[in-house]
């Protein structure tokens, strides 16, 4: 249990690939802290510079307020749970398990006893006399978690853990670790780059791109007002729709005017734009695909497009369209919303009329790509 | 017509099957002439060392008496055992030295990360080039000064063996490249050194190139004789088998001591084929699965 913090973290490989850079964060006591972004945006580098797994190029890492920065990856009082589960091919699944315990020579009845009890939450009781290669993936993962939890550490470090499981077990497995988290209190760092995990897991998301930080808050700040394109476009499934707009502000009231139709800004959004404000000009605006209703061609407010693709997910539907100058949307309509009737007809190269409400909308700079709101 | 298709298809499946049976009789046949070429040598040379007849090296192949009159003089007339017993101390003192070095030595080159790795590795290719007798002099000079010739040439022998051989390191090093280094994390993550990864998790992965590793070590003093015989001299107490039986193949020697020679020959096989047949089970495949996900 420890607070964990970051200072001007760089990591530069080589000579100038830089990895990660200006990373900044504090991490509090028995926080879930989960790093997301694509490939590629230096959250497992920067896990692995906080288990001393890489040097860090400049700048300082403190575990309970203690610098680590020189210390090897046993002196820090960490336990990582890999992605690839990193099991000991030759030991059982207890002596997997009871690794870290025999090298600090814990007597027996406390290798035992730990080992038993982890083991007992896991539900991996039975197959603790079998050897690694005798379990199926999900049974890995457990004891590879099951051997990062007798440590009883200071912090608990996740390097992607779901990612090579199937989808089912993938989402058994994240419910599984909420309440993994319950059982043992302590600071977790998760790194994924799967946005679900990310929202659902974690107390505050920190979302990466190219080596920087984007933006830190918690799932609900993250999802209601990100910083700019990159988080809004990243949080959120389907991603959320944007496309080039203009804004106009009219005797104290903002509207804008997208493919002809002309939809006022209203509510908090609203304000926020007078108090920021914002003048006339071309925007990049952002409406989430939930957000997005159906419309007639009689409101002055709907977008007439045409359907490309219709995917039936089940309890709702996916509808991919395109707007008269060629930009893509979609749009996710509840299946309950709709008359049998109105669901044939949404084909192929139909034409449906959608719009949105001001108050759900997200204004981005068109050059800077910055929230106009934040 | 699909009947005649059918015809079609089982005659060209025949077919196949026929070609494919000459084809492997033709391999089988090939091998069993390589087999027969290849073991003749050391089939005639345990029928000489069974040779009772004569001491000479004859025109035929089956003995006319049989007896293990050349075994017992090896042991009572002769050094041999003395020899025998050097080369025995060598190839053990050997293989636990140099699987040591070449284990560490190429532990490190895979694992860790250091200035000049990439030109140490080239350089030790380089060297390793260049023909081992090109030293010769020097060493035997080296040694000579130092007092590890005569007597104490299989001490220094077991110098010049072990020294090194930690150039030999790109089989075990090609072996240890392909166990995941994120065994090596996660063990120094649950707290072990890169000592404790190298003999808790590294080794016990690694039985198959410890075992060859063993064996080379073993084996490199039974057959060495150009730089054996610089160092040992003439000395009889120093010498390993193969300097030592040299000296039955003199012109004057052959006719007494040839079928001798063969009865040592079938001698010195032993220990080699022993030592490999006892650990040859252990060339386990498969040791590192359900490491990682593949």
């Amino acid at each position: 249990m420890a607070s964990v913090k970051l200072t001007n973290v760089k990591k530069i490989y080589g000579k100038d690939t830089v990895a990660v850079q200006d990373f900044n964060l504090d991490i509090a006591d028995k926080e879930f802290i989960v790093f997301v972004g694509p490939s590629g945006c230096g959250k497992s580098t920067t896990l692995r510079m906080i288990a001393g797994l890489e040097e860090i190029s400049e700048g300082t890492i403190e575990i309970d307020g203690v610098v680590v920065n020189d210390l090897q990856p046993r002196d820090r009082d960490i336990a990582m749970v890999f992605q690839n589960y990193a099991l000991y091919p030759h030991l059982t699944v207890f002596e997997n398990m009871a690794f870290s315990l025999r090298l600090k020579k814990a007597p027996q009845d406390e290798v035992y006893e730990k080992v038993t009890a982890a083991a007992e939450i896991l539900g991996i009781t039975e197959y603790l006399t079998r050897k690694p290669r005798a379990l199926s993936g999900g049974q890995r993962q457990r004891v590879a978690i099951g051997r990062a939890m007798v440590r009883d550490s200071k912090v608990f470090l996740m390097d992607e853990p779901l990612s090579n499981l199937d989808a089912k077990l993938r989402n058994q497995m994240r419910a599984e670790i909420i309440l993994l988290r319950q059982k043992i209190d302590t600071t977790f760092i998760y790194v994924t780059h799967d946005q679900t995990e990310a929202m659902t897991l974690g107390d505050r998301i920190v979302i990466m791109k190219d080596g920087f930080i984007q933006q830190v808050g918690t799932p609900t700040e993250v999802f209601d007002m990100p910083v700019n394109l990159f988080v809004a476009e990243f949080i959120g499934a389907p991603k959320m729709n944007t496309f080039k707009t203009d804004l106009v502000c009219e005797g104290g009231k903002y509207y804008i005017t997208p493919y002809g139709a002309k939809i006022e800004v209203t509510g908090k959004k609203a304000e926020m734009l007078a108090k920021n404000s914002v003048t006339s000009g071309t925007i990049v605006l952002g409406v989430r695909p939930e957000h997005v209703t159906l419309s007639d061609s009689s409101n002055p407010a709907a977008i007439a497009c045409k359907i490309t693709v219709n995917e039936m997910m089940g309890s709702e539907l996916h509808l991919h369209v395109v707007t008269e100058n060629g930009d893509k949307l979609i749009v996710r309509i509840p299946t309950i919303s709709l008359e049998d009737e109105q669901r044939k007809a949404m084909v192929y190269g139909a034409t449906i009329y959608v719009t949105f409400e001001g108050k759900v909308m997200h204004f981005f700079d068109e050059e800077t790509e910055r929230n106009l709101l934040a | 017509m699909k009947k005649n298709n059918d015809n079609q298809i089982r005659k060209t499946s025949m077919g196949a099957r026929a070609s494919q049976r000459l084809g492997n009789t033709v391999v089988y046949v090939i091998l069993a002439i390589v087999t027969v070429v290849w073991l003749f040598p050391f089939f005639g040379i345990l029928l000489e060392s069974f040779r009772v007849e004569t001491r000479m090296q004859v025109s035929y192949l089956w003995p006319q008496q049989y007896g293990f009159d050349n075994y017992i003089r090896l042991f009572t007339e002769t050094d041999f055992l003395i020899w025998f017993r050097n080369t025995g101390i060598m190839g053990v003192a050997t293989a636990f030295f140099q699987t040591f070095f070449i284990l560490s030595m190429s532990y490190t080159l895979s694992r860790l990360r250091f200035k000049g790795r990439k030109t140490l590795m080239n350089l030790m290719l380089i060297l390793g080039m260049f023909p081992g007798f090109l030293t010769m002099i020097l060493i035997y000079k080296v040694f000579a000064d130092a007092g590890l010739t005569l007597n104490m040439a299989p001490v220094g022998l077991v110098i010049v063996y072990c020294a090194s051989s930690g150039m030999g390191y790109y089989v075990s090093k090609g072996f240890f490249d392909t166990i995941p280094t994120t065994l090596d994390e996660a063990a120094r993550v649950d707290g072990a050194t890169r000592w404790d990864v190298f003999r808790k998790v590294i080794m016990p992965l690694s039985k198959p190139i410890i075992i060859y590793t063993i064996l080379m070590g073993f084996m490199a003093p039974w057959g060495d004789f150009m730089l054996a015989s610089y160092i040992i001299h003439e000395n009889s107490q120093g010498m390993n088998v193969a300097v030592g039986m040299y000296e039955w193949l003199s012109k004057t020697n052959l006719n007494t001591h040839y079928t001798m020679f063969c009865a040592a020959g079938v001698v010195v096989a032993i220990p080699v084929t022993t030592v490999f047949l006892c650990l040859q089970k252990y060339y386990v495949e498969g040791v590192t699965g359900g490491a990682v996900k593949g």
